[in-house]
């Protein structure tokens, strides 16, 4: 019977500290993992960027507004009203990218006009360019509507307890008439609890 | 001493299955052009807590696929799950894996809930919904 307890205490013993390296274990995790924190994460950010295009990619308004032409957009960075620091204009850019792959809207990048003037500057100037084949400033696209949004968050704390509410909130612009074609939201609520010891 | 022997057993026992539950879930395929659903049941424990209970088919203004899928729990208590709606195009394959992202549903005790959603490409005419239990994911 000694011999018994013995061994399950040594097998104890061994499956307890098994784990008990010095080195970080490191492995490649899922992208939409559980949440480690109350602050934004990547899965809200994956999340929320696959609601809002969806959303934007079923909403009738958006063709209405073209005229069921494909609609000319360009992006202004959304606002961070939250107290966490977030990549807003990475938020918007991978709104951006699955719209464009969704192939239902074209997109004009304001961001990069001063890298095209550059070039084209080049292209007239320097002479290595066939002046035929050089293209020339004045027939880019000009966008219809802009796409922008904002983060706000709302902190609770009770105790133990602490709850954090974000929210998302874009919106696309018709830039002619100054009107909201599309709107939509996306929540987060998480909460914490801290432990006793 | 047997009794100290009976413990060490099921602290054992203990440590070696609280890792255990299984990502696998509950799967529906839809096929958009026939207007077939296939239910694929992986998990004993979500067989026995959520259904699916109706799947409609419809197409966006833009053309694009959209599909509702109604989901009822059969149990009493709050479950919270992770669903992902992937697509995929004619040959099978599927289109932007990357970009499909598992959502977060709490259900209700005995809710029912209907989940959409909608094709990231006109090349998409089926697609899956997968449900999983919220603790498959770490």
């Amino acid at each position: 019977m000694n011999a018994t307890v013995n061994n399950c205490i040594c097998l104890a013993l061994l499956v307890v500290f098994a784990g008990c390296a010095t080195a970080p274990r490191v492995y490649e995790s899922e992208l939409d993992r559980t949440p480690l924190t109350t602050k934004i994460e990547p899965q809200d950010i994956r999340r929320t960027v696959e609601k809002m295009a969806e959303s934007l990619i079923a909403d009738p308004g958006v063709l209405d507004a073209t005229k069921g032409e494909r609609p000319v957009l360009d992006i202004e960075p959304m606002k961070n009203r939250s107290q966490m620091i977030v990549d807003m204009q990475s938020i918007t850019d991978s709104v951006r990218m699955r719209l464009i792959r969704s192939r239902l809207f074209r997109f004009v990048d304001r961001s990069t006009a001063g890298a095209d003037i550059a070039i084209m500057d080049e292209q007239a100037q320097l002479g290595l360019t066939d002046p035929r084949k050089a293209i020339r400033p004045g027939q880019q696209t000009a966008a219809q509507m802009y796409l922008t949004g904002s983060l706000t968050d709302m902190v609770t704390r009770v105790g133990r307890v602490t709850d954090h509410y974000y929210k998302f909130t874009m919106i696309l612009k018709d830039l002619r008439t100054g009107e909201i074609v599309w709107t939509d939201e996306q929540e987060i609520r998480k909460v914490a609890n801290r432990p006793m010891f | 001493m047997k009794l100290l022997s009976v413990i060490f057993s099921i602290m054992l026992a203990g440590i070696f299955f609280s890792g255990c539950h299984t990502t696998a879930g509950t799967s529906v395929v839809m096929n958009h052009e026939t207007g077939g659903s296939v239910i694929y049941e992986g998990n004993t424990r979500l067989h026995n807590s959520v259904a699916v209970t109706a799947v409609t088919y419809d197409k966006v203004p833009s053309g694009l696929n959209r599909v509702n899928i109604q989901l009822s729990s059969l149990i009493q208590r709050s479950q919270h799950l992770q669903y992902r709606i992937a697509w995929f195009n004619s040959e099978g394959m599927e289109i932007d894996a990357d970009t499909r992202t598992y959502r977060p549903l709490v259900l209700q005790g005995l809710d029912t809930v209907t989940v959409t959603g909608v094709a990231n490409n006109p090349a998409a005419v089926t697609s899956r919904i997968r449900i999983r239990e919220w603790r498959a994911a770490r």
